[in-house]
């Protein structure tokens, strides 16, 4: 009697006990966050290839696509403790053409607790932004040319004004490493590229006369900082977050940016690359959401 | 009672269960009727690693086997007349980069025509490096995985398409698949490859999809050199920094370089060839997106010079052609690429210096060993042979 009936009974309790036992042991680790990301121009979602905006200088304008990297999402506790987000080489690759790309969700359990910021990198820092990082498109096809400093676009902010002739003109807003040139600082060409072996044909290269000799590089990566924000995650929950880009923040603060005078290329100069990258640090907004 | 019936059938029913455990250790002594090889696709250095093959139709050393007697067998066309023979090999040559290439002995200039005459509405692409294509096939993009219709989705359907359009074989499937169950050798090579004599079209398409995915080439100069093998001339050095500069000749964005060693996005651009758009395949044909009218993919450089001619209409029979164009002739239209930020000067003005530098970069992607390739050769001998 105890064999046939007790015995299997208390088996299969116990098993489903066990079963619910894991499940709480599973949420009670922490619970996650999503980033819901968003492009506006004037607080507004932004009407892809419409002449419809104007900028700071002046400028009309339209955007056709934006591809960026967001990386080292850090979240921060009170006591200085922070949760560096490292899945996925710790980068995020946005796309407004890839609707997938637009929430980021980090597999990552953030430990439960009360939070008072997050921070991430915009673009790719140093450490990590080495060419060979990403082979699989889309990111990719983000890389930066290794003559140019290697790794991989910080952005890509592609559209068109009118310029001052009234022609509707295509501009690469591309931020990334820059350079420092021979001829601008009067320093030696560089010798020594990288670890890569893909930098190799730039050592000692001799450059054609459309181009200059590049003495240096230039980090233009920036941190974005959010310190005032104050959100409980709990066990088994999920804290999303709305994070918007303002597009015309990049051509507004503190440098005026105007395409008339940087043209429709800027990977190879850096003081467009350095404005752009400053006017950065009022381009983010990020609010909870519940 | 019951008990009773039973002890009185004892015997047979102890027959029935000996012959039912007989019958089931025989099944389980029987060897696989199908087992197919799986094949797995080296990843050469810098690669992708995520490829583009479907659940459906996995990789076989069977299936490709298959698939290589297929591609060259003019009877793809479902007819065995001499004149009415077409392949797929009728225009995608090996030694032409799997082009028809402008030195064609029957398509004049490159340009292709199908078995009644018609041409073809675009010049031929190259088959090189598909297995990596995730973003449609054709200049347009018309076949891509999230299409709608699920026969207009991949590789496997652009076989079905070339056998039955006008301006190619102008075939008829039902009757192609018929002519191959009749040829000796094939039902047991299909057997192999997919476990059933019973030869279907879509295993005709599957089988030559798998064979050109195998259409591998990564092994060009600079192929060698990314490997850290050798170096490049310094005249390959100097077009290859031209080549990956918005300041040189700014071909990275679409074309890829070190970071994207496809050389290609396998998307689509508007390349200011023209300003006026009427081509009824365009990429607006498929997205509907007006900002998408002339817009074209931008196909692989690997064995460029080898594909001609030029462009998605072929109106370039040179990559000096090509070179020229970009450099002095790029025109401004509303639906212009904004990545052809250089428009309004023309092109990317590069010197006659430059242009020799860039060509040169450009013949580094020449990969002689994917052009000779044994295991892409015609197989020699057909089935029936």
């Amino acid at each position: 009697m105890i064999i046939r009936h007790i015995l299997p009974a208390a088996v299969l309790i116990l098993l489903i006990m066990g079963g619910c036992k894991n499940q709480g042991d599973h949420s009670s680790n922490g619970g996650h966050i999503v980033m819901q990301l968003k492009h506006t121009i004037d607080n507004q979602d932004i009407d892809f290839d419409e002449l419809i905006y104007t900028n700071q200088a002046g400028n009309q304008y339209m955007v056709t696509e934006i591809q960026w990297f967001l990386s080292d999402l850090t979240l921060h506790r009170s006591k200085g403790e922070s949760i560096k987000i490292t899945g996925n080489s710790g980068c995020f690759y946005v796309d407004t053409d890839l609707q997938g790309s637009l929430i980021i969700a980090p597999a990552e359990i953030i430990p439960a607790g009360t939070y008072t910021g997050i921070s991430f990198t915009f673009g790719i820092n140093e450490q990590k932004n080495i060419s060979g990082l990403f082979v699989n498109p889309p990111e990719s096809f983000m890389f930066w040319p290794e003559y140019l400093g290697g790794g991989y676009h910080y952005m890509k902010l592609n559209g068109k004004w009118i310029n001052p002739e009234g022609q509707t003109e295509p501009f690469n807003f591309h931020l990334g490493i820059g350079q420092e040139y021979a001829e601008d600082t009067g320093k030696a060409a560089v010798q020594q590229f990288g670890e890569s072996r893909q930098y190799d044909h730039c050592e000692g290269y001799q450059p054609p006369q459309k181009l200059n000799t590049v003495a240096g590089f230039i980090q233009n990566y920036f941190s974005v900082e959010f310190n005032d924000l104050n959100f409980t995650i709990t066990d088994g929950s999920t804290q999303s977050f709305e994070l918007e880009m303002k597009v015309d923040n990049w051509f507004k603060s503190p440098h005026v940016y105007d395409h008339n005078q940087w043209g429709g290329s800027i990977m190879q100069q850096q003081e467009a690359m350095q404005q752009g990258c400053e006017n950065g640090r009022n381009v983010f907004v990020i609010r909870p959401l519940q | 009672m019951s008990f009773l019936i039973l002890y009185k059938y004892y015997f047979w029913i102890s027959c029935v269960i000996i012959l039912l455990n007989m019958s089931a250790c025989k099944n389980k002594a029987e060897p696989p009727v199908h087992q197919p090889t799986a094949y797995e696709l080296t990843i050469p250095f810098g690669f992708p690693t995520i490829l583009n093959i479907p659940d459906d139709n996995p990789f076989t050393v069977e299936g490709i086997r298959l698939g290589r007697y297929l591609f060259y067998d003019g009877r793809l066309s479902g007819r065995t007349h001499p004149d009415s023979l077409m392949s797929c090999s009728s225009c995608h040559i090996q030694a032409n980069n799997f082009e028809a290439g402008i030195d064609h002995p029957v398509f004049a200039g490159g340009f292709v025509h199908g078995l009644n005459g018609q041409q073809t509405h675009h010049v031929v692409l190259p088959l090189v490096n598909l297995v990596w294509n995730r973003s449609g096939y054709g200049w347009n993009g018309f076949l891509y995985p999230q299409n709608d219709k699920p026969d207009y989705r991949n590789l496997e359907d652009f076989v079905r398409l070339a056998v039955i359009a006008e301006d190619e074989m102008a075939g008829d499937t039902t009757r192609v698949k018929e002519l191959f169950q009749e040829i000796e050798g094939y039902p047991e090579l299909f057997f192999n490859a997919f476990g059933s004599n019973t030869i279907t079209f879509l295993n005709i398409q599957r089988a030559i999809a798998q064979f050109i995915r195998t259409f591998v080439s990564a092994n060009s100069r600079f192929d060698s050199f990314l490997r850290g093998e050798l170096q490049l001339t310094q005249s390959e050095l100097n077009g290859y920094v031209l080549f990956t500069t918005e300041e040189g000749a700014d071909c990275f964005h679409c074309h890829g370089g070190g970071g994207n060693p496809l050389f290609t996005t396998h998307l689509f651009y508007n390349n200011g060839k023209d300003t006026l758009f009427s081509d009824p395949f365009d990429r607006f044909a498929v997205t509907g997106d007006p900002m998408h009218k002339g817009a074209y993919k931008a196909p692989t450089l690997r064995n460029v010079a080898l594909s001609g001619p030029y462009m998605h209409d072929g109106r370039f029979a040179t990559l000096d052609d090509v070179i020229n164009y970009y450099s002095h002739d790029v025109k401004l239209s509303p639906q212009i690429d904004p990545l052809m930020h250089h428009v309004l000067k023309g092109g990317v003005q590069l010197t006659p210096q430059e242009k020799a530098d860039l060509k040169a970069f450009i013949l580094s992607l020449q990969d002689n060993e994917f052009l000779n390739n044994p295991e892409f050769s015609h197989p020699g001998k057909m089935p029936d042979e």
